[in-house]
């Protein structure tokens, strides 16, 4: 019966998950902490939440970094895909090449990609500030989202597209009606790695940032000298509680639609 | 309105390659703006001499280049490809079960994803001193294993090539579960169901059907693991107590303390053309594959 | 084709999948924009000031207690080393008008022509600063920087463990230590300690020296649990660690948690440091930037940033409103404390034996 999953792969994808959320529900703890230090445990205390309603600069910080994360996102989204069908359907010489090519940004350390790109920033005249991070997490995450869309292209049934087309439709709206949604899982699954991978960017960000656009990983980055204050846990506490407050929230919508 | 859409349609499909180009042209248009670019103009600077405080001075030269054949190099390169291939090997072990059981799983697959990836929604910097808490003498693990009475003493965990390692594997994992979900998820559970019919049993509908199914993303992957893990030097600085050099940290610290930047530029450009030219050898074997 | 089995996975009805992420991206565009038009809107003509400087490094109410007295809107952002505001400053970026870098770096930055001099006579309270910092090995480039706060590098241990530490660098080489040990992710500290430890200046570059200095810095790794710098402190804190290379001003901060935390500068000798307030060369608002320095120079604003930053102040006037102030250094203990210079070319050899250490 290949319906239910063998409870071994359950127990083990479980205990993966509990991994996976280990750390985080480590920070969220300490969150709570009253070490400043993250030492032993000193006690509960709500101090660190307290002082987040202190500290705009912070709360800034993770505004401007959910923005840019969006906003690189839909676009690195869009030309990603594009560029995995260019791959994935074309026929053209050099494609070896231009598929290796897409995988340089993925191993060029990223200091080198941001100090190179402040030098371009710089000779151009171009004011940094959030275009410029923009501009940077959509470069590094198209490749990503390429690689992604084309595992799924790679071998998808050309049989219902075909089907399509037989049956009257153009390339069009066979792309739209029937492509499109086949692969939107791929796209799904590479819009969510660029999104993780921007909201996380430091190194880059720090070289192509300029006044007042420091975002949330560049201003923990700058807390290392002195030590991170659990201000910061609990920022990303906030972040994962409404996050998960609105994935449950969101399946209950598409539960009670389906 | 529909005539002309037609005619450009059928204007491309006469012609194969001006449609690839057309799609891949504004994505690799900002790529090569925004990114080749910038790194001609670096790895100009790797065949240039050391400005004094940092920056580049005038002259050409190869120095560079040869200095990254010293053994001294090229053994934290070694250390660097070992650690990376294991990383992959790990996240493949342990993400290829999660992927696959996010993608038989219905309509709580949207869910599960976000789940997977919510970890490293959190900061890079707080994740990973949760994980020094997690493993450190006086952390959370080791209390565990004394409080059953597993250990007599706290083991080495922290600073460790191992917790590099686990480091490393915590933070890739999702970028192997993503692609491989990718190509799962179409997986038909009618072929499974036939295998099955035809007398197949578990292991064999596995590798016969399942696998041979979702090696584009096990491919996919794999290269973004490694590839990336190649550059880290975060996770070997906090979790291995800067004992385990790897090359990212080589690099990083030619613009930081070394101040030395076309070194920096040098190993990065060795890094990339060793990399570029293995990845062209495979995707020529495996586009040959495909033909075939 | 299974209508009777839940979780089959057939190809979904795009509705529900397309519309969701439509509605996502739509909601992150409009949040985009609504985001980014204040930004735009800001473009104001109002006298404004971008500083940048190490996290924590202010007290709560420097920023906004300038912005009160002389209305000029003041952007902060922070950077995490001075290689990377170096680089950063060398690549060309611009925007900034106040940047705190330490001494090392301010000769390389000057000889790039990055920093602004600083007119003479543009600054009142100039005077304030502790004659011990005002030139000389202290402030390697006067007329460009003014002395901002500075620490010393020496040994935090924990003396509830070791109740009696030698005041020397040896101690990292000594195996009765070896385990609970750190020295700092800094080759310059490390080997600057080592060099101490027979004699030789921390700004050495005769090949003898580095040599010795580099077999004892690699004698005494395998004693080392890890190369930290600042962020061992929660590990001090927990009793993971019980002897650190470690700054004054982080040892003092890590005492407020764990009062058995001690702190000691060795009979050798170590490293002093200073940061310096500073102005870039394109920085666009010079006339805020020099408004803004004069206005930490202020006894009163520099002796709250001091309490709140726990390093000492190069300001004496500051110091002196201080009730339990960290203590200017003696002229006999300047005997034994050494600026760290920039080496120049000497770098590279620095490195390579650095990394040798450090790829162990």
């Amino acid at each position: 019966m290949t319906r239910r999953l063998p409870r071994a792969l359950v127990h083990l994808v479980g205990a993966i998950f509990v991994c996976l959320h280990l750390p985080v529900a480590v920070l969220v703890l300490y969150s709570f902490n009253a070490s400043r230090y993250a030492a032993g445990w000193s006690g509960v205390t709500l101090e660190w939440y307290r002082r987040l309603l202190d500290r705009p600069d912070i709360l800034r910080a993770l505004r401007l970094s959910l923005e840019v994360a969006s906003l690189s996102t839909i676009l690195a989204t869009l030309l990603g895909t594009l560029v995995a069908l260019g791959l994935a359907r074309g026929r053209f010489r050099g494609r070896s090449v231009t598929e290796g090519g897409l995988y340089l940004p993925i191993v060029t350390p990223e200091i080198i990609v941001g100090v190179a790109m402040l030098i371009l920033f710089a000779a151009l005249r171009v004011p940094l500030g959030v275009g410029t991070i923009v501009v940077a997490h959509v470069a590094f995450n198209i490749p990503f989202v390429a690689v992604v869309v084309l595992a799924r292209l790679r071998g998808m049934d050309r049989s219902l597209e075909e089907a399509a087309l037989v049956l009257g439709a153009d390339e069009a709206t066979a792309f739209r009606r029937v492509t499109l949604p086949l692969l939107a899982p791929g796209v799904l699954a590479g819009a969510l790695l660029a999104f993780t991978l921007s909201l996380d960017d430091f190194v880059i960000t720090f070289f192509v940032s300029g006044p007042g656009s420091t975002t949330l990983p560049v201003l923990v980055y700058s807390m290392v000298r002195r030590g991170i204050e659990p201000t910061i846990n609990a920022v990303s506490a906030v972040l994962v509680f409404v996050t998960t407050l609105t994935i449950v929230a969101a399946e209950r919508l598409a539960a009670r639609r389906a | 309105m529909a005539g002309a859409r037609r005619r450009l349609l059928s204007w491309f499909a006469r012609r194969p390659a001006a449609g690839a180009w057309a799609l891949l042209g504004p994505g690799l248009a900002w790529l090569t703006l925004f990114f080749a670019v910038p790194l001609a103009v670096l790895f100009g600077y790797s065949l240039m001499h050391r400005g004094t405080y940092g920056g580049v001075a005038p002259g050409f030269t190869l120095e560079h280049y040869r200095r990254f054949l010293d053994p001294l190099y090229l053994v934290v390169a070694g250390r660097t490809l070992w650690i990376a291939l294991a990383t992959t090997a790990l996240c493949l072990l342990l993400g290829y079960p999660v992927a696959y059981a996010i993608a038989r799983a219905g309509r709580w697959r949207n869910a599960l994803l976000l789940l997977v990836v919510l970890p490293f929604w959190t900061s890079f910097l707080v994740r990973t001193y949760a994980m020094i808490v997690l493993l450190r003498d006086s952390g959370v693990i080791n209390a565990v294993l004394l409080g059953l009475g597993l250990t007599s003493a706290p083991l080495d965990l922290l600073y460790t090539p191992g917790a590099v390692l686990a480091g490393l594997v915590y933070g890739y994992l999702p970028f192997m579960i993503l692609p491989i979900y990718a190509s799962l998820e179409r997986l038909d559970l009618a072929l499974l169901d036939a295998a099955e019919a035809l007398g197949a049993r578990a292991p064999a509908r596995f590798w016969r059907v399942t696998l041979p199914l979702s090696l584009p993303g096990v491919a996919a992957g794999s290269l973004l693991v490694f590839i990336p893990a190649l550059g880290a030097f975060l996770t070997p600085d906090l979790l291995g107590g800067a004992k385990t050099m790897m090359l990212g940290n080589l690099v990083q610290n030619q613009f930081g303390a070394a101040r030395d930047w076309p070194f920096g530029a040098a190993i990065s450009f060795a890094l990339m053309g060793v990399v570029f030219v293995a990845l062209l050898v495979w995707l020529r074997v495996r586009d040959a594959g495909e033909a075939a | 084709m299974f209508p009777d089995v839940p979780g089959s996975t057939q190809p979904r009805p795009p509705a529900t999948a397309i519309s969701r992420r439509d509605f996502v991206r739509a909601t992150a565009a409009a949040g985009a924009a609504a985001g980014l038009a204040p930004a735009l809107a800001g473009c104001d003509r109002s006298p404004r000031l971008n500083l940048y400087i190490w996290s924590d490094y202010l007290a709560p109410d420097t920023v906004p207690g300038f912005e009160r007295e002389t209305g000029i809107h003041v952007t902060v952002d922070t950077f995490e080393s001075n290689e990377e505001l170096a680089a950063k400053l060398l690549a060309g970026a611009q925007g900034y008008d106040v940047v705190v870098p330490s001494a090392y770096v301010l000769p390389g930055l000057v000889s790039q022509g990055l920093l602004l001099p600083i007119p003479s006579g543009s600054l009142a309270r100039l005077d304030n600063i502790a004659p011990v910092f005002r030139g000389g090995a202290a402030n390697p480039a006067p007329g460009f920087a003014v002395p901002y706060h500075w620490g010393i590098s020496g040994i935090a241990w924990r003396k509830d463990k070791i109740p009696v530490l030698p005041a020397t660098w040896g101690v990292f080489l000594d195996p009765a230590h070896a385990g609970p040990m750190t020295m700092m992710d800094d080759g310059r500290e490390v080997l600057g300690a080592m060099l101490r430890l027979r004699g030789h200046s921390i700004n050495s570059t005769e090949p003898a020296e580095l040599e010795q200095a580099r077999v004892d810095a690699l004698a005494a790794r395998p004693n080392l649990r890890a190369y930290v710098s600042a962020p061992v402190k929660g590990q001090l804190v927990s009793g993971d660690v019980w002897i650190a290379q470690l700054w004054n001003g982080d040892a003092a901060q890590a005492r407020q948690e764990q009062a058995d935390i001690a702190w000691l500068a060795p009979a050798e000798g170590a490293a002093i440091w200073t940061d310096f307030l500073a102005i870039p060369a394109n920085a666009p608002n010079v006339r805020e930037a020099l408004a803004f320095i004069d206005h930490i120079l202020r006894p009163d604003v520099d002796a709250a940033i001091a309490t709140a930053t726990g390093y000492g102040s190069c300001n004496a006037a500051a110091t002196a409103l201080l009730a339990d102030p960290v203590p200017d250094p003696t002229p006999e203990e300047m005997e034994r404390l050494e600026y760290m210079h920039d080496l120049g070319q000497a770098t590279e050899l620095f490195d390579r034996i650095w990394t040798e250490i450090k790829a162990g």
